[in-house]
């Protein structure tokens, strides 16, 4: 029997956290306060994060180690394994070796609760009493939900509410771990009033449910608010992923050509990757991509490109159809690396091209799910479906090349809590519409004096 | 009328209608409603004959702000509401 497997054992687990900021080739800008003009402080995030959080989101050191009480917790489900995807491999029969970190084996079924943990933790130490944040599908609801009733903390879990509709098992997940999961807009705060008014049938956005989250742990001097990705302090807990998987690979002898991870926010991608980083700025040759959860277009009316490859990142365009007529394209903020969600950490190792972006269609990432479901048994999360989609766009190259590659990725969290996208792929509904042109010209004929909103 | 098909929102994780990237943000769609319905449909002419010129700045042509940011606006506009 060939190994599938490799393990650590709990004595194996890091005792430190990576801190890329340490070693990156240029420093990072600061962010400055839109009111004073000057780099955002401690004092200016006091309000919403414990100081012991805020002493990360800013620290240079490049190691920070992880309290006892948090690799107490981890360990619950930590050293996550790491598979070789030796059904997948066959599936595609390309010259790869595959692997893959399973994250799904949380108790939510996702990385994010390595740092819901930790970011329950420090609140804990600081003296804080109560947690309040947002969630969109419920991944990260449900984590900081299982966290904070780890630490003894109160949750409170601003979720949007077209999802919270949608979605009754998250909800039910962030319940049964006692938090209180509360449809956004809601009538606890101003925000969510003041939607309400205007809008009562309001099926939320997550803008909205961030505002009703900080004004919510603004409003209460016991109360603090917590954030699943983006800030530095939320990657650097998650790099446990990447330290954890070079440990691993080292007991087998190999090391990854290619390193990928679907990238929303960021946290799962940079989790695993980081690390890896690491040995590419003291020189090791290797690729690391990362893969836009979004819905992009692939060439169903024609080419499209993404330009990844400016540095500037001040004006990023989207190349799109400009329908004849002069239409002139519009600049169009695109992709999550480039948009304002994406952590500040992973746009600047993009502009200095040491990571590398791409996006996928939807169509594509399901298909791919599905294959890997179907060949590893394993149901992905529909973003993990994205990496898996690289990772066979990879193993085409490598057999195109006729070159042996190691690819390494992220298999950020199970998907047996989103069937229902799995119903829509299957059903048809997420389809590419081929709109015909008659029919676009009934819609926009239907809407000739439309009253402006 | 393209209001009924659907999409998976990469900023939910889940599924949602176009008619919902319409209204996402209040009186105003989504910021990556071209970004994710372009494939679909020509919705920059949609979306076009449905703005102003003014919304269709105020959505598509802002400077996208660090998340860092954007918490400190909400920090200062929460520090101005009422304490509990």
């Amino acid at each position: 029997m060939k190994q599938t497997k490799v393990f650590l054992n709990e004595s194996e687990m890091p005792r430190q956290w990576y801190n890329i900021v340490a070693d990156l080739p240029t420093p990072m800008s600061p962010p400055l306060h839109p009111g004073t003009g000057q780099p955002v402080g401690p004092d200016d995030l006091a309000p919403v994060f414990p100081m012991n959080l805020i002493e990360q989101e800013v620290s240079t050191e490049r190691w920070i180690d992880i309290p006892e009480p948090v690799l107490d917790k981890l360990c619950l489900w930590r050293p996550s394994p790491l598979y070789r995807a030796r059904n997948f491999e066959k599936l595609l029969d390309a010259p790869v070796k595959i692997y893959y970190k399973n994250e799904g084996v949380s108790p939510p079924g996702s990385h994010k609760p390595n740092t819901a943990v930790a970011q329950a933790y420090y609140n804990k130490v600081f003296g804080i009493k109560r947690l309040s944040t947002e969630t969109g599908a419920g991944q990260w609801g449900s984590a900081l939900s299982m966290a904070c009733q780890m630490f003894g903390l109160e949750c409170r879990v601003f979720m949007v509410k077209i999802s919270y509709e949608q979605k009754p098992y998250r909800r039910l997940m962030m319940m049964t771990w006692g938090a209180d999961c509360i449809p956004s807009p809601s009538n606890l705060t101003q925000a969510g009033r003041k939607i309400l008014d205007e809008y009562p049938d309001s099926p939320g956005s997550l803008g909205m449910a961030i505002s009703e989250a900080i004004e919510d742990a603004v409003g209460d001097k016991d109360a603090r608010y917590s954030l699943g990705s983006v800030l530095n302090h939320v990657l650097l807990h998650q790099t446990i992923i990447g330290l954890e998987a070079q440990k691993q690979l080292e007991k087998i002898g190999d090391y990854p050509d290619i390193v990928m991870g679907c990238a929303g926010g960021g946290s799962n991608f940079a989790g695993l990757c980081l690390p890896f980083v690491r040995d590419k700025i003291h020189g090791k040759q290797i690729s690391i991509v990362a893969v836009e959860p979004t819905s992009c277009p692939t060439m169903t009316r024609g080419p499209f490109a993404y330009d990844f490859g400016d540095t500037a990142m001040t004006t990023p365009l989207l190349p799109m159809h400009t329908l004849g007529h002069g239409f002139v394209p519009a600049p169009i903020h695109a992709g999550g690396l480039r948009y304002h969600g994406m952590a500040p950490i992973l746009s600047h190792l993009l502009k200095e091209q040491i990571i590398e972006a791409r996006a996928l269609d939807q169509i594509e990432t399901f298909t791919a799910g599905i294959n890997w479901a179907r060949t590893e048994g394993f149901i992905p999360a529909p973003e993990t479906n994205h990496a898996i989609a690289a990772v066979v766009q990879e193993a085409q190259k490598a057999k195109e090349e006729g070159k042996e590659k190691t690819i390494l990725f992220n298999w950020s969290g199970h998907g047996l809590v989103d069937l229902a996208a799995y119903d829509a792929f299957l059903s048809g509904k997420l389809k590419t519409y081929d709109l015909p042109e008659e029919e676009l010209q009934k819609a926009l004929k239907s809407i000739e004096g439309f009253p402006k909103p | 009328m393209p209001e009924h098909m659907e999409i998976r929102c990469p900023k939910l994780g889940g599924q949602v209608t176009f008619a919902y990237c319409l209204k996402e943000a209040g009186e105003l769609p989504c910021s990556r409603i071209i970004n994710c319905w372009q494939s679909y449909f020509p919705v920059e002419k949609y979306i076009r004959k449905r703005l102003t010129p003014a919304e269709w700045k105020r959505c598509f042509n802002q400077t996208p702000k660090e998340k860092i940011l954007t918490l400190i606006e909400l920090i200062e506009a929460a520090k101005n509401k009422p304490v509990k």
